[in-house]
């Protein structure tokens, strides 16, 4: 037996290293690429932009990215400016769709493209118009940036960013309009992730928020606080119903912990009448 | 009446019979742990399995785009759906912890020498049916979890060459996971693997009573001595025990950690299109996971894998020493702890991303 586990020990160690040594196919596949972990995808606009070729004003556009909120739900290059992300010679190519970036007036429609409703909203909005009758007026990324774009908040509004163009006293009352319906839109953003972590699937109660959400800062791009508030309980009811429902969650987790404390005491009880039993045995 | 018809049964069934040939007088050897009890645990462990599965049954269904949302309608609006599907996850966990401590116990106390080989071989069969079991249950969900990690496995095969592809082929049913593995696996996990997961159990069970228990060999009496204590009541309420504590586990991780086997990716539906950041296998499946990760080339890694479970499967037959007391067996102390700290390293170092 000994003999021949040796032997099939010999066998492979000889067929692995000729098959590694002389078959290029084998040795391309097998012995250099890397396996067993996560595929590598090819990326040409970050790989060129990374390098040393691009200008240095545009290579920390791809670290930005890897920091926004776009990185995080897979909204990659191509997604906003086209072209091919794995053909690195056709790459920019306008038959592949790449629009490269926009024009400063465009950005709006750029983003759009993706954020209907709110592009809707801010043509509406003093901001929208400003921009169409001057071309000079604020766009999407003179609040949110155009690469390290965050999960948006209302700490957007905030004196710093709206004094860069005008006074604080409007944007202070608009802010003030949202800041009740914020707070809960992120408190049960919170209660959702801890539910999600006490291993609750939350996939519907996440895209009940989200439309909701949407909705709501669509909304608030009209820069209408009026509009705003007058709306606001039609919001705050169906954040009540998305809450009421993790709530029940929760009680329900409570339960099954509770259920399963209880299915354990009962078997330690056993186990400890069992044992003591066991004791009043002599063989 | 009532007498007449427990003797009547009596008679034709000799239940009494049995229990006092096949349990009362029936002994074990002396010195019996609870380390024995093990067999007998893992074997509920699978019975319980098999329970929780039909439960599972009634709402699952097998189709990548029910699959998932089956899964979360019982755990959320089947009333006490949770229930079967928690300890369905947590006793395979545990169903593997306790097959690994019944290997080492039996390593240890050097069980498996002469005549008891096939006890070990098929004990060692077992071992691994129920990882196929476990990795065939866990595509069942149709997670991002359960996705990737069958995609990793399922990719393994094909560092052999020539027939390689093939059998990643036959497993997945083409050239990625799909409808079609996902309904394969299934049929694995319910039809194939549990008949012959009860052949070699029953052939398993039917050594160990005919070669009957092995004298550990700190034990006074000799191999084959029947003077120790009787099966029925003491061996027997030393497994009783054992299954009580097996079953306070289960439920002390339903309760205080529930999502100790269900991380995050468990919970998030397949996606073919979006391969995660970080996806690794389950906790029994790291270490051989890592072994290939660090070796270079594919094919080698998988062929020393092989080997080494030939060595494991056949190793009563490599160990030819008549000793049976590991204490005075130095290197075989020595290779069991290196074996069981590597096994141990590189289940930590796979889990690390």
């Amino acid at each position: 037996m000994r003999y021949f586990l040796l032997s099939v020990l010999i066998i492979f160690i000889l067929a692995s290293s000729a098959i590694a040594g002389y078959r290029e196919a084998f040795e391309k596949e097998f012995l250099y690429k890397s396996w067993g972990t996560e595929e590598q995808e090819i990326n040409a606009c970050l790989g060129c932009h990374s390098s040393d070729i691009m200008k240095p004003e545009f290579q920390g556009i791809p670290g930005e990215w890897k920091r926004s909120w776009h990185y995080q739900n897979n909204v990659l290059c191509h997604d906003c400016h086209g072209g091919d992300y794995k053909d690195a010679t056709m790459s920019m190519s306008h038959q592949r769709g790449f629009v490269g970036t926009p024009k400063y007036a465009d950005i709006p429609g750029f983003c759009g493209k993706c954020h209907v409703g709110i592009l809707r909203n801010y043509l509406e909005s003093g901001h929208g118009k400003a921009l169409q009758a001057t071309g000079k007026g604020p766009n999407c990324v003179t609040c949110h940036d155009s690469h390290n774009i965050q999960k948006a908040s209302i700490d957007i509004i905030n004196e710093g960013r709206c004094t860069r163009c005008h006074t604080y006293e409007r944007a202070k009352i608009m802010k003030q309009a949202m800041f009740a319906t914020e707070n809960k839109i992120r408190d049960i953003d919170n209660l959702l992730e801890n539910l999600t972590l006490e291993g609750m699937y939350t996939g519907n109660e996440k895209r009940e928020l989200f439309s909701t959400q949407a909705g709501f800062r669509a909304l608030f791009h009209t820069i209408d606080a009026d509009l705003v508030k007058k709306r606001t309980d039609e919001f705050m009811q169906k954040l009540n119903a998305i809450e009421a429902k993790i709530k029940a969650s929760f009680d329900e987790l409570r339960f099954r912990k509770n259920f399963s404390a209880f299915l354990m005491l009962i078997f330690i009880g056993l186990g400890v009448v069992v044992y003591l039993l066991s004791k009043t045995y002599k063989d | 009446m009532r007498q007449k018809i427990k003797d009547g049964w009596e008679e034709r069934v000799g239940l009494k019979e049995l229990i006092r040939t096949k349990l009362k007088e029936y002994k074990v050897p002396k010195g019996v742990n609870i380390f024995y009890t093990l067999g007998i645990v893992t074997l509920l462990a699978y019975m319980v399995q098999a329970v929780s599965g039909y439960f599972l049954l009634i709402y699952y269904i097998p189709h990548p785009d029910y699959a998932f949302k089956s899964i979360q309608d019982m755990m959320n609006i089947v009333p006490f759906g949770w229930f079967p599907r928690m300890i369905h996850i947590v006793v395979s966990n545990l169903m593997v912890v306790v097959i690994i401590l019944h290997l080492v116990s039996i390593f240890v106390m050097l069980s498996y020498k002469k005549p008891r080989e096939l006890t070990w071989v098929a004990g060692v069969c077992l071992l691994f049916i129920t990882l196929i079991f476990c990795l065939s249950g866990y595509l069942l969900p149709w997670s991002q979890r359960s996705f990737w990690a069958t995609t990793i496995v399922t990719n393994i095969p094909t560092a052999f060459p020539v027939i390689g592809e093939y059998i990643a082929n036959v497993l997945r049913g083409g050239d990625n996971v799909s409808g079609i593995t996902l309904s394969r696996f299934f049929a694995l996990h319910i039809a194939f693997l549990p008949p012959i997961f009860l052949s070699i159990v029953g052939f398993h069970m039917f050594l160990v009573r005919r070669l009957g228990l092995s004298t550990p060999s700190f034990s006074k009496s000799a191999e084959g001595d029947a003077d120790g204590p009787s099966f029925y009541p003491y061996f027997f309420l030393k497994q009783v025990f054992m299954i009580m504590v097996f079953f306070s586990v289960v439920f002390f991780i339903i309760s205080f950690m529930p999502t100790l086997f269900i991380p995050e990716a468990a919970n998030t539906p397949a996606d073919p299109l979006k391969t995660p950041l970080h996806i690794k296998p389950e906790w029994y499946f790291l270490a051989p996971y890592q072994m290939l990760r660090i070796i270079p080339n594919k094919f080698f890694g998988i062929s020393m894998q092989i080997l080494l479970i030939a060595i494991f499967m056949l190793w009563p037959f490599l160990d030819t020493k008549e000793e049976k007391n590991i204490l005075k067996r130095p290197l075989l102390i020595v290779m069991l702890i290196a074996a069981l700290a590597i096994w141990v390293s590189l289940t930590i170092w796979g889990k690390r991303p």
